[in-house]
């Protein structure tokens, strides 16, 4: 409301159709409020998410922010110690273990899933995770001479279509 | 399929002579009219023929489709001059009825057709007695020889008993396979014995696999080829080497037919067969790297791996609670892939990391570079990512008999929590006499916390072969099953390669003796009391480990039919109703709890 006044202020040498304008004009835009918008986008689901992100150049660098994954990750499961977050961000990220794991766990689990799993969920996911990592770390050596193939990814069984 | 048809069509075709070609494509063009005037449905005979020219009933074409496949056989084993009559001396009638030509021409080929007789089988590769044969002057691939008496092979499987129709039939029906055959289920298999085929062929199954008729077949020759890998496996053990060839050789040839993962098991079983006839023994010192590449695949494709490693880190993290400094040592290093996963908890811990060990134990590389310090490297960046306080020392050995407590470094209990874990190498040292006994007082030297064990829920060695050779043929055949069951289509080099590591464990277990055959699973129950005449006594696998090891399958796509079972605190993954592999804890039965 501040700005708006402000803008009134500035505006006495402006032209008349101003004063039209200044009905015409949106009273709220969302964009010049950030932390609004951040909130909002934390309570979103994967999907809406990634929509988001194609809205506009604000919303793609604010749904990109890693602590918005955070939250998805971490949704229905009690908060976790605070010493999860260094870790994760040293694996790669959350937007990594989202897609990568969490994503996947959690729609093959699918209709045997209980509430109470959620948390082993996440843990099952981690561990995923760290595997994974430990397996891009591999140089040319590990893999011998399988030379110019693509290295075993142990999450491939997580991409591959299941035939439910 | 019907494309199939039309190429086997066209190569008897030509192989008997240009006459009958002529004719059929004069009679053909005059029948084609005809069937484009009638309407589609004319009569049930099939429409893509119908425009070759060819009347075949859509009923009768799984039917044709076996004869002309015989009719190939036959030809393909007949020998210089063996089929020439067809093309001089045989009139053909009516060459547009499929059905009725083929018969025709079988019947040039074999003589009358008897009962039960498996004419392809008996005419072409076995000739036994039959002295129309030899009146027709038809080429035999095998002489006469009276040592290959294949009615060591039971049921009917390459020499029925001459007995009459309903017994023998009555026989194949009441032989039920304990394997699963491949393909879909052949519950048509009690219907269709009545359907009028004389000729029973097992047939190649692989473009019909669609129709219920030609699934009979396929589980026959499943039948017929589980009986000819026993009685082969008989013959070896009674060490009549002679028929055994003969037997193995006949095992190639039904395995051909079947496909999925029938066929793999059976090929693997027949050459590991073959070797130990031939005396050809694998080796089993090759490349460890290549073996470990192997085993790569097999972690990715499958479940059990992965199985094995998170329930053994389960019991490891919970043996070390809220210790400050740990120490795990493990006799199989390999990739380290088991590692990871148990450092990102150990991270993750409430209270913080520990400092965490690791001794890793490897066998020695053919070409010298040191894997286990690259693995070891490894595991050192990814500790360091995660923020653990990492150690890490490798030793390379031969087999763990040859290891001493003292070499490892093992420090006093209170300063340092150990863990012993083994996934797969246990039943190797059963191979040398006292081995095992070593490498236990070995361990309880150490004095772990706890000792975390790994191995195949089989009895693959019994002091009779045959007894072996029968459980590897069910257990391998399980395992198959649930690698064809899981799903995983595209990267079909992992399947392959995973194939190829199940290959050469089957190969050992049939093919080597002594100590070559390394390869000695054991049930768990003969572990416990091994381990429990050695002083250790049973850590339960919690409720936590049972959560993620369920949760771990229902990942995988064949999800369904891993099943994990509580046995006593010890958890068994299995394929269905059959468990494969068995994790279990120990801790010494002398310490106080702690």
């Amino acid at each position: 409301m501040v700005q708006y006044h402000h803008r009134g202020c500035h505006r006495q040498g402006n032209h008349e159709t101003v004063g039209e304008n200044k009905e015409k004009r949106p009273k709220f835009f969302i964009n010049d409020h950030v932390d609004i918008l951040i909130e909002i986008l934390k309570r979103l689901d994967c999907r809406s998410l990634c929509v988001a992100a194609s809205v506009c150049r604000l919303w793609c660098t604010i749904a990109r922010n890693d602590s918005l994954w955070e939250n998805l990750c971490f949704r229905h499961v009690s908060p976790p110690p605070t010493s999860v977050r260094s870790v994760v961000l040293a694996l790669g990220g959350y937007k990594r273990l989202y897609m990568g794991c969490v994503r996947p766990v959690r729609s093959r689990l699918g209709r045997a899933r209980r509430a109470s799993w959620a948390r082993d969920e996440v843990q099952l996911s981690l561990s995923l995770f760290c595997v994974d990592y430990y397996e891009r770390l591999g140089g040319s050596n590990s893999n011998g001479r399988v030379v110019g193939e693509s290295s075993p990814s142990s999450l491939m069984f997580l991409c591959k279509p299941v035939n439910v | 399929m019907k494309r199939d048809h039309r190429d086997i069509t066209g190569a008897t075709d030509y192989s008997s002579g240009s006459g009958s070609r002529a004719d059929s494509s004069s009679i053909g063009n005059s029948i084609k009219a005809k069937l484009w005037e009638e309407d589609r449905d004319a009569g049930g005979m099939d429409e893509l023929l119908a425009v070759l020219g060819y009347r075949v009933r859509s009923s009768d074409m799984a039917d044709v489709a076996q004869k002309l496949e015989m009719l190939e056989m036959v030809m393909g084993t007949a020998q210089e001059d063996g089929i020439s009559h067809l093309s001089s001396d045989t009139v053909h009638y009516n060459p547009s009825d499929l059905s009725g030509w083929v018969q025709s021409m079988l019947t040039e080929l074999n003589g009358p057709p008897t009962p039960n007789l498996d004419p392809v089988l008996a005419d072409s590769d076995f000739n036994s007695s039959n002295p129309q044969h030899r009146q027709r002057n038809q080429s035999r691939v095998f002489h006469d020889d009276s040592e290959y008496d294949l009615r060591a092979i039971p049921g009917v499987a390459a020499y029925p008993p001459p007995k009459s129709d309903p017994d023998s039939d009555s026989t194949r029906k009441r032989v039920k396979t304990s394997m699963s055959s491949s393909g879909p289920d052949g519950d048509g298999s009690g219907s269709s014995f009545s359907s009028p085929q004389e000729n029973g062929i097992p047939g190649t199954v692989t473009e019909s696999s669609t129709r219920p008729v030609v699934l009979v077949d396929s589980q026959e020759t499943g039948v017929q080829l589980v009986h000819t890998l026993m009685a082969c496996a008989e013959a070896v053990q009674q060490d009549n080497l002679k028929l055994a060839d003969a037997l193995v050789k006949h095992v190639g040839l039904l395995a051909a037919s079947q496909t999925g993962a029938m066929r793999k098991v059976a090929t693997y079983f027949a050459e590991a067969l073959a070797r130990r006839i031939y005396r050809i023994f694998p080796q089993d010192s090759l490349d460890p790297s290549y073996t470990d590449i192997l085993q790569m695949h097999f972690y990715e494709t499958c479940p059990y791996l992965k199985f094995a490693h998170f329930t053994a880190n389960q019991a490891i993290l919970e043996a070390f609670a809220t210790a400050s400094r740990v120490h795990v040592i493990d006799f199989g290093l390999k990739q380290g892939m088991q590692w990871p996963a148990l450092m990102q908890a150990l991270a993750l811990r409430p209270g913080g990391p520990p400092a965490f060990r690791l001794t890793g134990i490897g066998p020695p590389q053919l070409d010298n570079t040191d894997a286990l310090q690259q693995v070891g490297w490894k595991l050192a960046q990814l500790a360091d990512t995660i923020g653990i306080e990492f150690e890490f020392r490798g030793f390379v050995a031969n087999s763990l008999a040859d290891l001493e407590a003292e070499m490892l470094e093992i420090r006093p209990p209170e300063v340092e929590v150990l863990a012993v874990n083994s996934v797969f190498e246990l039943h190797r040292l059963l191979a040398r006499p006292g081995g095992f006994e070593k490498v236990i007082s070995s361990i309880k030297a150490m004095k772990p916390k706890i000792l975390t064990v790994v191995e195949q829920e089989a009895n693959h060695n019994g002091p009779v072969f045959l007894d072996r050779f029968t459980e590897a043929l069910h257990y391998y055949s399980s395992l198959f099953d649930s690698l064809e069951g899981s799903g995983v289509a595209p990267p079909s080099q992992d399947l392959a390669m995973s194939e190829l590591y199940l290959g050469r464990q089957i190969c050992n277990v049939v093919a080597c003796e002594g100590m070559d055959r390394v390869e000695r699973h054991e049930p768990l129950t003969q572990w416990r009391s091994r381990m429990e005449t050695a002083g250790f006594s049973a850590v339960h696998l919690g409720s936590n480990a049972y959560k993620q090891a369920s949760m771990l399958l229902a990942l995988f796509a064949g999800g369904n039919g891993y099943r994990v079972d509580e046995y006593n605190g010890c958890l068994m993954l299995g394929w269905h109703t059959r468990p494969l592999i068995a994790t279990s804890a120990w801790r010494l039965a002398t310490t106080e709890s702690g």
